[in-house]
């Protein structure tokens, strides 16, 4: 089963019926969280949101807790939240996407895609990752193809996993194949 | 008898009624025999109890009205400050016992002339627009919204023919989800393009709309699809509305069943070009007319997104209640179905004070003087009627 925490945004049903085509989902808000279910959920998956990954004290809590036990995936403010509680700088960029579609590609040869392979997304984020960016088994595996802002991260070993873009939206094509590959992890 | 003498007669008569847009033309709904006044106590037993009616098995096994914004707020917890504004009723239903077929010429000659005070008084100008407008664009930058659409209102003082005027909009503007309600002392008319829910059984679809284009000689359906797509704003504010209600339609439809069913095409009426898309979902089992309801409501494409952080954001700043407007009009039938749009384009006239609302949005490439004369033309089109 998996447990996606949304953060009240209007895109997690999206991804909820997204997650559903594979296995058994479960999904509350992050401040009405079930506790058993949350300890029997495989999968935690971290929603979009508005705000920044500071204003969400709670899940930054939940990630500390299940880090390296269980598989953790974040989603636009979810992959800031990762990042964040990796002790990375979230910042606010000088372009801002929302509801652009955008190209990203496969920059690491150690990815879960391979390398130079590339996919239209669709995009919906004021904040990003402030770079130069190190944490421990953490690595940049996606990236804008025009802008070079980081797109995914992976953590192959603790099966840490974030996308910067919306896997879930009608923008990005084929978005169930990066579910399906993580998940298969 | 003809439309055109039954407009007459039931203008004459002084009862209230309701006139909603309907395929072939519009269908009037009169005699009504229950009138509720919703209130944040009552509103949702009112809705529970709609489909506990016993159907007669007659086209009238419905109630048909509105919801104003606020209400549809509380509805999802949402709350909002003490406003200044009409104090309007949150929300009226009707039950009726007459149905009219109206044929889509409406003509109607008023029974005396409106009085009105021609000058319409702004409540935003220029510089608190600005203001507002730049606040909100800081909040698009910090992620807290990626669309907000401020609302700017229209007022007098006047004595209207509803009908009258509802007529006349209808002949140069034959909208989709247009409707009027005539009650005592206040009135509705609206020519409102959006439909929010059309539910039959167990299926559901909303046709949002995000981008219009004016009819000119030189222009064709083509040319407008054209347009829409090179212009990028108008794009991703519209990739952003189908997201979004592609996920309002996900909390209460079976997984695997929302899809877009006409994606980002052109519709044309009489005097506009709309771009739309229109999603479909298969509902969950057991899910009631409130879900539904609350799933849905207030419509995403008229107040921005994500839903909740922007209303949030709106309440915050806007000072006099939006009554009607962005709220839903539409009918919820005893079996179920409904039909609901969302309430823009709108003349409310309560106890001989007319309001006219209009919104236009802000995303992170708006500019603020742009937006301003949008919505001075978006409440133009209304305040000519009043010539």
């Amino acid at each position: 089963m998996i447990y996606i925490i949304d953060h009240k945004d209007s895109f997690t049903h999206n991804i909820v019926h997204q997650f559903s085509n594979f296995t058994d989902v479960e999904c509350s808000n992050f401040n009405n969280l079930n506790q058993k279910k949350l300890d029997k959920a495989k999968t935690i998956v971290f929603s979009p949101g508005p705000g920044s990954p500071k204003d969400y004290p709670h899940s930054a809590k939940i990630y500390n807790r299940y880090k390296g036990k269980k598989k953790i995936i974040g989603i636009c403010l979810g992959f800031q939240q990762i990042l964040y509680c990796e002790k990375a700088k979230i910042v606010e960029q000088n372009k801002i996407y929302h509801g652009f579609q955008s190209e990203v590609k496969v920059t690491s040869k150690n990815s879960l895609f391979r390398k130079n392979q590339k996919f239209k997304v669709g995009r919906y984020h004021s904040l990003k990752l402030k770079e130069p960016f190190y944490a421990k088994d953490f690595e940049i595996t996606m990236r804008c193809a025009i802008s070079n802002v980081a797109m995914a991260i992976e953590n192959n070993k603790e099966k840490i996993y974030g996308f910067q873009f919306h896997p879930e939206s009608f923008l990005t094509e084929n978005g169930n194949l990066f579910i399906k590959k993580i998940l298969s992890t | 008898m003809t439309t055109q003498d039954y407009l007459k007669t039931i203008s004459k008569s002084k009862k209230p009624f309701v006139i909603y847009k309907s395929n072939k033309g519009y269908d009037l709904y009169t005699d009504f025999s229950k009138k509720v006044i919703l209130t944040n106590k009552n509103i949702n037993n009112f809705i529970k109890n709609i489909n506990k009616n016993k159907s007669k098995r007659n086209n009238t096994d419905l109630y048909i009205g509105f919801f104003g914004y606020e209400i549809l707020n509380n509805l999802i917890g949402v709350k909002l400050q003490k406003q200044k504004g009409l104090k309007f009723p949150k929300g009226i239903f009707y039950k009726p016992e007459t149905k009219i077929n109206l044929s889509n010429k409406l003509n109607y000659k008023p029974l005396k002339l409106a009085k009105s005070n021609k000058i319409f008084k702004i409540n935003l100008n220029k510089a608190s627009y600005e203001n507002i407008f730049n606040k909100f664009i800081k909040k698009i930058k910090s992620g807290e919204t990626y669309q907000i659409k401020i609302c700017t209102k229209y007022k007098n003082s006047s004595q209207v023919d509803s009908l009258d005027f509802f007529c006349r909009l209808t002949k140069s503007n034959m909208a989709p989800e247009a409707f009027m309600i005539k009650d005592k002392n206040y009135s509705i008319i609206s020519c409102s393009p959006e439909n929010l829910i059309t539910k039959r059984n167990d299926i559901i679809t909303t046709k949002p709309i995000a981008g219009t284009l004016k009819k000119s000689k030189k222009l064709n359906k083509t040319k407008a699809l054209a347009f829409f797509k090179k212009n990028l704003k108008e794009t991703k504010e519209h990739n952003m509305i189908v997201d979004m209600e592609r996920s309002d339609l996900s909390k209460i439809c079976k997984p695997g069943t929302v899809k877009i069913i006409k994606k980002k095409i052109v519709e044309e009426y009489k005097d506009l070009y709309h771009y739309v898309s229109l999603i479909a979902g298969k509902l969950k089992k057991n899910i009631s007319t409130l879900d539904i309801i609350k799933g849905m409501m207030p419509g995403g494409s008229v107040i921005g997104c994500p839903k909740i952080s922007t209303l949030n954001l709106l309440n915050a700043q806007e000072k006099e209640s939006r009554n009607i407007y962005t709220g839903s009009f539409g009918y919820i039938k005893f079996n179920g179905d409904m039909r609901f749009n969302i309430i823009i384009r709108s003349i409310l006239n309560y106890r001989n004070n007319s309001e006219i609302s209009v919104a236009s949005g802000v995303v992170i490439d708006s500019n603020a003087n742009h937006e301003f004369n949008e919505n001075y033309i978006k409440a133009k089109a209304l305040m000519d009627l009043y010539k």
